[in-house]
Order: C-alpha cells, then structure tokens, then sequence
C-alpha cells in the first residue's frame, strides 16, 4: 500500500508544481485586465462629460467614444480595455480641444 | 513567519526528489522476487584452506599390502572407523576378508596410496567405505548419524560385502546406543551456554560461533563419541533446559538440530545437508566450525525459501531495507510540507483590509463645496475619476491603480479651480489646509 504514497506524492507535488506557476500568472493578468478596463471606464467616462461640455459636434471623436463604448459593451482582456482607453483619451482630447478648455 | 520559509520550501522539494530517486532505485532489488536469492553466503563446504587435511600420514603400498597380509583388519595411526565384528564376520560367511581402515582428510597422494592396496576386500577411509571399486554410502539420517557421530562403519561394511557377492542388501541395523546424559554431564554443558552460548568439550574442534548463526542460538560440540558406549542425547535435554531457543548440538561431523519449529525443517536440513557432503565430510577431517557454517547456510537456505509459510526467519541487516519501510512517510513529510509552504505565496493570505486614502475623502469633499460654484466639466470629470477611483479600492486594485485615479482627478479639480479663479480651492492647497 505505501507504493500509492509515492504515486500521490509525486502527482500532488506535479499539481503543486503547476499550480504555483499558474495560479499566480492568472491571477495577475486577471488584476492586470481588471484595472485596465476600470481605466478604461474612467476615461470613457471623462470623454462623455467632455462631450456633453462641447458645444460643437466633432465626428471623429465622436466615432472613438463610439468605438471606446463597443469595446467595453464587448469587453476582453487587458489589451482590448488598453484601446478602449486609448480611444476614450483620444476623443476627451478632441472635445476638450473644440471645446478650448 | 519569516522571509525563509518560502526558500526552506525548496529543500523540502530537493529532499523529496532525492527520496523519491532512492525508492525508484531500490525497486531493482525488489523486482525479481524468488525462493531461489536466498542471503546464504555459499552452499558449499569450503574447500582447499577449509582444514579438511588433518596432516596424517600413510606407509607405502608394499608396507601396507604386508600389514594386511599378517592381520585381516589393519587400522593406521589416526584411523576413526568403527564397527561390530561380530555382524561384518556374520556377512562375510566364512570369506577372507581384509579391511584396511585409513584415517580422514589424507591428501589426494596419500588417498590414491590408500587405493591402489590390492590385497585389501574394503577400504575405509575416514569412514568412507570402498572395495573392489565399489562404495557404499549412507542415505538415510539415522545411518549419517551413526556413521558421523561414532565413526560406526558396519551397515556399510555389511553391505559391501553382500554386494561383491551379488547378493541382495540387508537392511541397515543401527548399532548405536543412546542414554540420557547424566546430571553432572548436563550441568557443565547447560553453565557454558548460560555464559557464552557456546560449550566445547574438550577435543572438540569448534573454536567459535560461526558468523553466519542467527542471534541468540545455543552450541554445544563434542567430539566424535567412543565406539561401543551408549553416547549421551543431549539434544533433548538441553532442549528441555533452555525451551524455544535453537540449540545446535555437534558430535564430530555430526550437526543437530533442537529447538522451536524443529519438527518442522531439521529433518530437511539434515538431510540436503548430509545427502550431499557425507561423502567429503566422511573422507576428509573437516574442522567442526567448517561443518557448522556450512549447515547453518543450508538451514537459512531451506527456512528462507519459505518451505514452511513463515516468516522469514534470518535476514541479514540492510541499511537500505531497515529504511525503506520509514522512506515513504519521509517523502509524504517532504511533500506536505512543500504544499504547505507554497500554499502561502500561491493563494496569499488574507491581506489587512485597506484604508482608503484620505485624499479621497478630501478631494470629495472639495469636490461638494465647489460644485456649489463651477459648471465647468473638468468638476464632472474629477468627480467621475473619485468615482472610478472607489470603484478601484473596492474591487481590490493595485495601490497604484487607486493613485493614478486620485491623481487624475486631482488634476481634473485643479483645472475646475483655476478656471474659477478660486486659488483656495486648488487641490494642492486645499489638502494642505488640514482636512487630510
């Protein structure tokens, strides 16, 4: 019977193995998405308060919020929060600038 | 817990790893498993330096032929063969017969000079039995057991001498007497092996227990017993004396026996022992300490190959062995605390719930008095960056994420002051007034 120690053994220290790389990988790209799409949240956020403070229409700004707001409606992982955000930032600037803040 | 434990984790895996490698390579041992690997060191008597020379010597053929000329029986200096005249005269029904009777362990020389006396009817060397280019031998244990204990020859004799006449074998007849020994006797023998578990007698050749004894046995060793006196048993007395404990009793060549489980292999031993070296131990003058190794191999050969369904009765120490039973708690223990160790850093313990910055608070707070005062949407963005950055504290995000939020909205609200012209209100003055 202690054979079966050897097989558990060696199976919970593969597990363990593993799930020491693993989990700590996953957890910190999980953080890493999280933040980026609250990021990227804030900022379309700001474009809309921006947008709404615009007294001229802008359309290309208008489009990136657009995107920005698909984007996040679909959401994904870090690198698509990281375009929603770039895309948001670039359209608050836009407004802001028509706006001559 | 210290900085150390996640790195004494490591050790825990290298020593599991070296524990693991240990047990895969002790499985070789394991992985033919026969009654055939028996720990006996050698099943042979030793031969050459085993001492079975005892340096007699023997006159020339001519001065040997002239002996057997003037006497029908001729005994040499040293000569140990024994027998009844009376029964070897009854079968040799009236024949010349001439016996010539040499003593043991003679070297190959001296035996071929032994042999080639051509007016001899029988040989007996040591006690072995030759004539006319046959030999007889033994083949039951009481037979061995006279031949070896009292050097007693005559069932050999007798059956020689039918058998150059082609006639057919008689049975053996066992001459040799037995009695109890007396309580003097027993006493001397039963204060030796109190003391050492070895009793000699004097003219005994055994010198020591041998090597290869299993612990805790008893030996008692006499030499080869006077022809024609009752030989005293002592095999059932001293078992009798000392109950379960293995008592090996020797008379000349003659090994025996008693103690616990007995019945269950001494006969086989005896037996494979005596069926296959009477001859040489017959011929030859074997040291009693040779003869006892040799049978002490042969009784863990025959308890070892597990004849009997018990457990193994002798198994020699093993470094390996003694601790493979404890190897695989070792590794289980190496495995745990490798778990438990990296448990930590993998799942991370509960961290202390956070404060949020005080500087939250504060720009909110700034953020209410001026919104009494400003519609500029720098004041809607900064209160939507406070937001974002709640938002973030509450879903557990890095410190830094919280910052950058704070820092934007601090920003937001500076720009929100300035185009009120209000410097009061400016965050970096605000903060300073004391509210955080």
């Amino acid at each position: 019977m202690t054979w079966l120690i050897w097989v558990l053994g060696a199976v919970l220290l593969l597990a363990a193995g593993f799930g020491s790389v693993y989990l700590p990988r996953l957890r910190a790209r999980d953080l890493r998405r999280r933040s980026a799409w609250a990021d990227a949240r804030a900022a379309i956020d700001s474009a809309g308060v921006s947008r709404d403070a615009c007294p001229d229409e802008v359309a290309e700004a208008e489009r990136l919020l657009r995107r920005a707001e698909h984007l996040a409606a679909a959401g994904g992982g870090a690198a698509v929060a990281e375009e929603a955000r770039g895309c948001a930032e670039r359209a608050d600037r836009m407004w802001r600038v028509a706006a001559g803040e | 817990m210290s900085k150390r434990w996640p790195q004494v984790r490591w050790v825990f895996l290298g020593l599991a790893a070296v524990l693991l490698v240990v047990y895969i390579l002790a499985q070789r041992q394991s992985v033919e498993v026969s009654y055939g690997q028996s720990p006996s060191d050698g099943n042979t008597v030793e031969e050459g330096s085993a001492g079975e020379l005892s340096g007699a010597d023997v006159p020339s053929i001519e001065a040997m032929e002239g002996m057997l000329r003037r006497d029908p029986v001729v005994r040499l200096p040293g000569s140990i063969a024994h027998w009844d005249p009376e029964r070897v005269d009854a079968a040799a029904v009236g024949d010349d017969v001439r016996i010539l009777v040499a003593p043991p362990g003679l070297d190959e020389d001296q035996r071929d000079r032994v042999k080639d006396v051509s007016n001899a009817t029988a040989v007996v060397l040591g006690t072995e039995v030759t004539g006319d280019g046959l030999g007889v031998s033994s083949d039951d244990l009481p037979a061995w057991r006279a031949q070896f204990t009292v050097g007693d020859v005559t069932s050999q004799l007798v059956a020689l001498l039918h058998a150059l006449r082609d006639e057919e074998l008689p049975n053996d007849e066992d001459v040799v007497t037995w009695r109890a020994p007396t309580a003097a006797e027993l006493d001397a023998v039963a204060a030796d092996l109190r003391t050492d578990g070895l009793h000699v007698a004097p003219e005994a050749t055994l010198e020591e227990v041998p090597g290869n004894a299993e612990e805790g046995a008893l030996f008692a060793a006499f030499p080869q017993q006077p022809y024609g006196e009752p030989v005293p048993e002592y095999g059932p007395a001293l078992a009798e004396l000392f109950p379960d404990t293995a008592i090996y009793v020797l008379y000349g060549n003659w090994v025996e026996y008693h103690g616990p489980l007995a019945g269950e292999f001494a006969e086989v031993v005896g037996a494979s022992f005596y069926g296959q070296f009477a001859d040489r131990l017959s011929r030859f003058a074997y040291p009693q300490g040779n003869v006892l190794h040799a049978y002490l191999n042969r009784v863990t050969d025959v308890r070892y190959a597990g004849l009997f369904d018990r457990p193994l009765p002798y198994q020699p120490f093993d470094p390996l062995r003694v601790a493979l039973p404890a190897l695989p708690w070792l590794f289980a223990a190496c495995v745990l605390g490798f778990l438990l160790l990296s448990a930590r850093p993998v799942f991370g313990g509960a961290r202390a719930p956070r404060r949020p910055p005080a500087r939250i608070a504060a720009l909110t707070t700034l953020a209410i008095e001026m919104s009494a005062l400003s519609h500029h949407p720098a004041l809607v963005r900064g209160i939507g960056k406070l937001q974002a950055a709640r938002q973030a504290l509450a879903d557990d995000l890095p410190e830094r994420q919280v910052r950058r939020l704070v820092d934007d909205a601090e920003s937001e609200l500076d720009t929100a002051a300035r185009s009120l012209g209000r410097a009061d209100y400016r965050p970096r003055v605000y903060l300073a007034g004391g509210i955080s």
